[in-house]
C-alpha cells in the first residue's frame, strides 16, 4: 500500500495510468489530508524544478581547454588496414587451401568407384628425411628456457592487465 | 545560426577539431559543476572535480559509442569522478541529527541570516537543505529536477534500475522537505 506522498508525488510526476491518476485527483478534492500534501509537494515541485544551476569561474572553459591541449587527441575507432592486405591475405589462403584440396583429391584412390580415370599431371614430391631425432633438440635445457620465457611472457601480460584494470 | 548538436559536436573533434569540444564544454559546464557541487560543498574543489570530467571525457571521447545521450554519459562520468573525490577526501557525511551538524547547520543558517536579501529568497534555504541531504540524495533531486533526465537516464547515471531510482527519489523528497521544515520551522508553512 502506498503511502499518501507516494501516491501525490506519482501523480505531480504524471507516473500514474488513466484510471490510478483519476483515482487520486477525486482523493485530493475529497479528502483534505490528500489536498493538503498535494499542495506542499507542488510547491516543493515547482520550487525544486525553478532552481537555477550553480555557475563556475569565468576561466573555467579556457582551464580545461589548456588541460585538452596537452592531451593526445581523440580519433575514432575505426580499422587502418589497407583493404589491399586484407584481399591479399584472403588470395593467398584461398589458392592455398584450393591446392591442397586439389592435391588431397588427385593421390587419394577410390577403388570402390568405378569412376572414369582422370588424367592428372605426374607430381613428384620431393622427398624428406623424417628421421629426426628430437632428442638432439629438445634438452632439459632448452624446456628450461623455454617454460622460463612462457612464465616471464604471462608475469608481463599480468602486469599490463592489472595496470589498464587500475587506469 | 543554428545550433550543432553534441554528436555533431563530438564528431568535429574526433575529427581534428578540438576546438569543437569548447562549446560542449559551454554546453553542460553549469550541471557538472552543480553536480560537483553537491558532493565537494566548496567550489575549488568542485571547480577542480568538473576540470577533470571535462579532461576524462575528452580523453574517452571516441568510446562514446552514441547508444545514450551525451550529457547522460557524461553525468556518469560526473558522478563517479565527484564519488571518487569523496572517497579520497574522506569527507565525512551526517545525519541531521548530529552534533556536529547541528552546529554546522545553525552556522550555515546564522551566515545565511546576516544578508538580509538572501534570507528572504526561497531558493537559498532550498540549495541550503539541498546541501545538507547525503550526496546521492542531493544528486539525484538535482538529476531529476535540473538535468531533464528520466527516470531510466538517471539509473545509468548512477548504476542502478530506474525502480530504485524512483525509490530514491521519493526518499529524497521527503528527508529535503524534513530538512526544510527544521531549516525554516514555522516559515516552511508560508514557503511551502
Amino acid at each position: 500500500m502506498k503511502s499518501i506522498e507516494e501516491q501525490i508525488w506519482e501523480y505531480i510526476d504524471g507516473e500514474l495510468s488513466g484510471k490510478e491518476r483519476e483515482a487520486v485527483a477525486k482523493k485530493i478534492a475529497d479528502d483534505n489530508a490528500y489536498a493538503t500534501v498535494y499542495v506542499e509537494m507542488l510547491e516543493l515541485h515547482k520550487l525544486m524544478a525553478a532552481v537555477e544551476l550553480d555557475e563556475p569561474s569565468m576561466s573555467f572553459t579556457r582551464n580545461i581547454m589548456d588541460q585538452v591541449n596537452l592531451e593526445m587527441a581523440p580519433m575514432a575507432l575505426k580499422t587502418k588496414v589497407d583493404k589491399r592486405i586484407i584481399y591479399s591475405l584472403t588470395a593467398i589462403f584461398l589458392a592455398a587451401i584450393v591446392g591442397v584440396s586439389w592435391f588431397t583429391i588427385a593421390y587419394t584412390h577410390f577403388p570402390a568407384l568405378p569412376l572414369p580415370s582422370l588424367s592428372l599431371p605426374s607430381l613428384s614430391l620431393p622427398s624428406f628425411d623424417y628421421n629426426i631425432n628430437i632428442e638432439e633438440f629438445v634438452s632439459p635445457l632448452t624446456l628450461q628456457i623455454f617454460f622460463f620465457i612462457d612464465i616471464l611472457l604471462a608475469l608481463l601480460y599480468l602486469d599490463r592487465l592489472y595496470r589498464s584494470k587500475k587506469a | 545560426m543554428q545550433q550543432q548538436t553534441d554528436q555533431a559536436l563530438i564528431t568535429a573533434v574526433l575529427e581534428g577539431n578540438s576546438s569543437a569540444y569548447a562549446e560542449l564544454v559551454n554546453r553542460h559546464k553549469r550541471f557538472v559543476f552543480t553536480m560537483a557541487m553537491k558532493f565537494a560543498k566548496n567550489r575549488e574543489d568542485a571547480e577542480e572535480i568538473a576540470q577533470d570530467c571535462f579532461v576524462k571525457a575528452y580523453r574517452s571521447l571516441a568510446t562514446f559509442k552514441n547508444t545514450s545521450k551525451f550529457s547522460t554519459w557524461l553525468y556518469t562520468i560526473t558522478y563517479t569522478t565527484a564519488m571518487s573525490f569523496l572517497r579520497k577526501k574522506r569527507i565525512a557525511t551526517y545525519s541531521i541529527d548530529d552534533e556536529e551538524n547541528h552546529l554546522q547547520l545553525e552556522n550555515s543558517i546564522s551566515s545565511y541570516q546576516a544578508n538580509d536579501v538572501e534570507k528572504k529568497s526561497k531558493y537559498v534555504y532550498l540549495n541550503l537543505a539541498i546541501s545538507q541531504l547525503l550526496p546521492d540524495d542531493a544528486a539525484i533531486i538535482t538529476l531529476f529536477y535540473q538535468s531533464e533526465q528520466s527516470l531510466d537516464e538517471i539509473g545509468q547515471v548512477l548504476n542502478m534500475e530506474s525502480n530504485t531510482v524512483k525509490v530514491k527519489l521519493h526518499r529524497a523528497r521527503l528527508r529535503l522537505k524534513e530538512k526544510l521544515e527544521y531549516l525554516l520551522k514555522d516559515e516552511v508553512k508560508e514557503l511551502l
